[in-house]
């Protein structure tokens, strides 16, 4: 999986591509994250327009960090999951815990 | 479809996949990646090999971290077999003492929804059409009509 972050104002953009799935995407996202939050980085938005697909792993990486930028005054904003990601994540109830927007811009500014 | 798992497959089966292979990730990428070269060859419908592919993944990811507790000197198998009509069971054996499925908890009650375990089995249920735990839960079978 690719991982690319970039960073506006006070609100880290990380865009995925790839499948979200356990091993090195899932332990690449969490060091990410790790890192975010370390440098105390709690607003996040997360590019899932090339993600085919999110496994429970991912889906349990996802909901963790949630709670933990939540707990900071953060979020996790979604963008651009994919139909199956979408229908994944309601599947197993996690859906609503998500605000999902339609691109980056949207997310990042939802956040003032 | 009958009572017994499976009855939705009538006649014969043709085996597509039978894989043995250690237990780490890169194993359940090049099984899940086979398994849908396969699903494409057959002209599957693109949603029902999404379901199938994540569906497999769990098991396989299960077999590895629970089963086989992510050593990568034991192995884990998986075996495909289909019809003429793209309906196909698969099969995920691994070495482990496996585990009683019906006392997983349920990942949507309120309590479990920030946890960021114990959704695997749960999403297999959804996707599937059946499944089916076999030698004290070591195995699964499922099957995609």
């Amino acid at each position: 999986m690719d991982i690319n972050v970039r960073k506006r104002s006070d609100v880290q953009l990380i865009q995925l591509r790839g499948p979200l799935r356990m091993g090195p995407a899932v332990d690449g996202l969490r060091q990410t994250m790790e890192e975010a939050l370390g440098q105390g980085d709690h607003r996040i938005v997360i590019n899932l327009a090339e993600v085919p697909m999110i496994d429970s792993s991912g889906i349990g990486l996802l909901v963790r960090f949630l709670a933990s930028t939540k707990q900071r005054g953060g979020s996790i904003k979604l963008v651009q999951p994919s139909k199956f990601a979408i229908q994944t994540l309601k599947l197993v109830g996690v859906l609503n815990l998500f605000e999902i927007f339609e691109d980056d811009d949207t997310a990042a500014e939802s956040f003032s | 479809m009958g009572d017994e798992p499976g009855a939705g497959i009538s006649g014969g089966l043709t085996e597509l996949l039978n894989l043995s292979m250690p237990a780490n990730s890169e194993s359940i990428d090049r099984i899940t990646a086979a398994i849908s070269d396969i699903l494409a060859r057959l002209e599957i419908a693109e949603q029902k090999r999404l379901e199938i592919g994540l569906a497999v993944q769990e098991a396989l990811a299960n077999a590895v971290v629970h089963g086989c507790n992510g050593d990568p000197s034991k192995t884990i198998r998986c075996r495909m077999n289909g019809d003429q009509q793209g309906r196909v069971v698969i099969t995920v054996t691994d070495p482990g003492p496996g585990f009683a499925p019906k006392t997983l908890a349920d990942p949507k009650q309120p309590e479990n929804l920030y946890g960021d375990h114990g959704r695997g089995v749960y999403l297999i249920h959804q996707l599937m059409d059946e499944v089916q735990f076999e030698r004290g839960g070591a195995e699964i079978k499922m099957w995609k009509y």
